[in-house]
């Protein structure tokens, strides 16, 4: 296969919805789940990728690519949402950009194997727990604490409806709204 | 070394259409020169990202050059932020890395690394096109002009005397007018003086 090439068939269904959407930009960094996308983007003639070096960046980059006009999609794993909290607090928040983040999640397989319900209030025990990753079971919770509208796709949820629902969403909230990823990307 | 006000004077008699972008002890001596529609401050905001909102801005205007005038412990705080504008290929973007040592606004505490970290070198390493570095003002003043009209990303190392800016309190106590209002709505002035 050729480097670089997209990896699997499935990602043209996302772009085209992206496209039809108005997504101009996609700005974020890559896991094995996204990593599908991030490919294709990268050889699309219209959508733009920004691939940044720290998740934090991407929400200040989208930040300045919707005061310039342009309708950015931030992609990050769950992980990289929790390292950028000032930069989500003081940037998207702070102006209200109605922004649709998506936010593959790390950890939700384990997290129903080991049949950890999310809502459950984290004690320090479950966060240790060497068969439970500890970023699933703060991942809403967290976006809960920052005020920030979620949806949750997984299972049988078609995840390029769902990516349209949060990019639409946003946009009618003026405000960002996350989609978790909680299964694989199409 | 320059003054604030010898890196900003040479600025404010050249800049044209740019987006000017300021942060920390910039901000407020930016304000008062210049108060033009293409001004934001980014405070009151994301700590150190005011490089990367600068950034995106460019992405999103690339007919138009984006100037941020960046704190050194702002840039330290995002320096991955070099390898992102030369991989968004952001050429017309000019970062000018205020290098004064110190927190300023916070009660001019000593940054890591200070007066040891060349700003010039990592940007260039990081495979920005167009470095320079200032000392002196004379030197600055005279190449500024051309460094405008340079394809980028650009980036100035600015040694700076520290100077005496005080904490920055948006609201009508700033005598900047882009102080004065919040952020969110300074964020929607510049999409308007942009024509969003």
């Amino acid at each position: 296969m050729k480097i670089g090439a997209p990896t699997t068939k499935t990602a043209p269904k996302t772009l085209r919805a992206l496209t039809a959407s108005g997504i101009t930009h996609i700005v974020g960094l890559p896991d094995s789940l996204s990593a599908p996308l991030f490919d294709a983007v990268a050889h699309h003639p219209v959508l733009r990728l920004v691939t940044v070096t720290r998740e934090g960046e991407a929400f200040a980059i989208a930040t300045g690519l919707w005061i310039g006009g342009a309708s950015p999609l931030v992609v990050v794993q769950n992980t990289g949402m929790l390292e950028s909290g000032d930069a989500i607090r003081g940037t998207v928040l702070r102006i209200g950009v109605p922004l649709p983040i998506l936010v593959t999640g790390r950890g939700y397989e384990r997290m129903r194997a080991a049949d950890v319900d999310p809502a459950q209030t984290p004690s320090p025990e479950l966060l240790a727990r060497v068969d439970v990753d500890s970023v699933a079971v703060l991942t809403e919770r967290t976006l809960d604490a920052w005020g920030i509208a979620y949806r949750t796709c997984e299972g049988e949820d078609d995840p390029v409806e769902a990516i349209l629902d949060a990019i639409h969403g946003a946009r009618e909230r003026e405000q960002p709204l996350a989609l978790v990823m909680a299964r694989e990307l199409e | 070394m320059l003054t604030m006000a010898q890196l900003l004077a040479p600025l404010h008699q050249h800049r044209t259409n740019e987006v000017v972008i300021t942060t920390m002890s910039a901000a407020r001596p930016w304000g008062r020169l210049s108060g033009h529609a293409l001004d934001f401050a980014s405070v009151d905001s994301a700590m150190g990202h005011g490089a990367d909102l600068a950034l995106g801005i460019a992405l999103a205007r690339p007919e138009r050059r984006v100037i941020c005038l960046n704190g050194d412990g702002s840039m330290l705080m995002t320096l991955g932020t070099l390898a992102t504008a030369v991989g968004a290929r952001a050429t017309n973007l000019i970062f000018v890395v205020c290098d004064n040592g110190r927190f300023e606004t916070t009660g001019n505490q000593p940054i890591a690394g200070a007066g040891r970290v060349d700003y010039a070198a990592c940007a260039r390493a990081t495979g920005f096109p167009s470095v320079h570095r200032f000392d002196d003002a004379r030197a600055y003043a005279e190449a500024l002009p051309d460094i405008l009209r340079t394809s980028g990303p650009t980036l100035v190392h600015a040694a700076l005397k520290p100077g005496q800016e005080g904490p920055i309190i948006r609201g009508p106590a700033e005598d900047a007018p882009y102080l004065r209002i919040s952020l969110s709505e300074s964020a929607r002035s510049l999409r308007a003086a942009l024509g969003v």
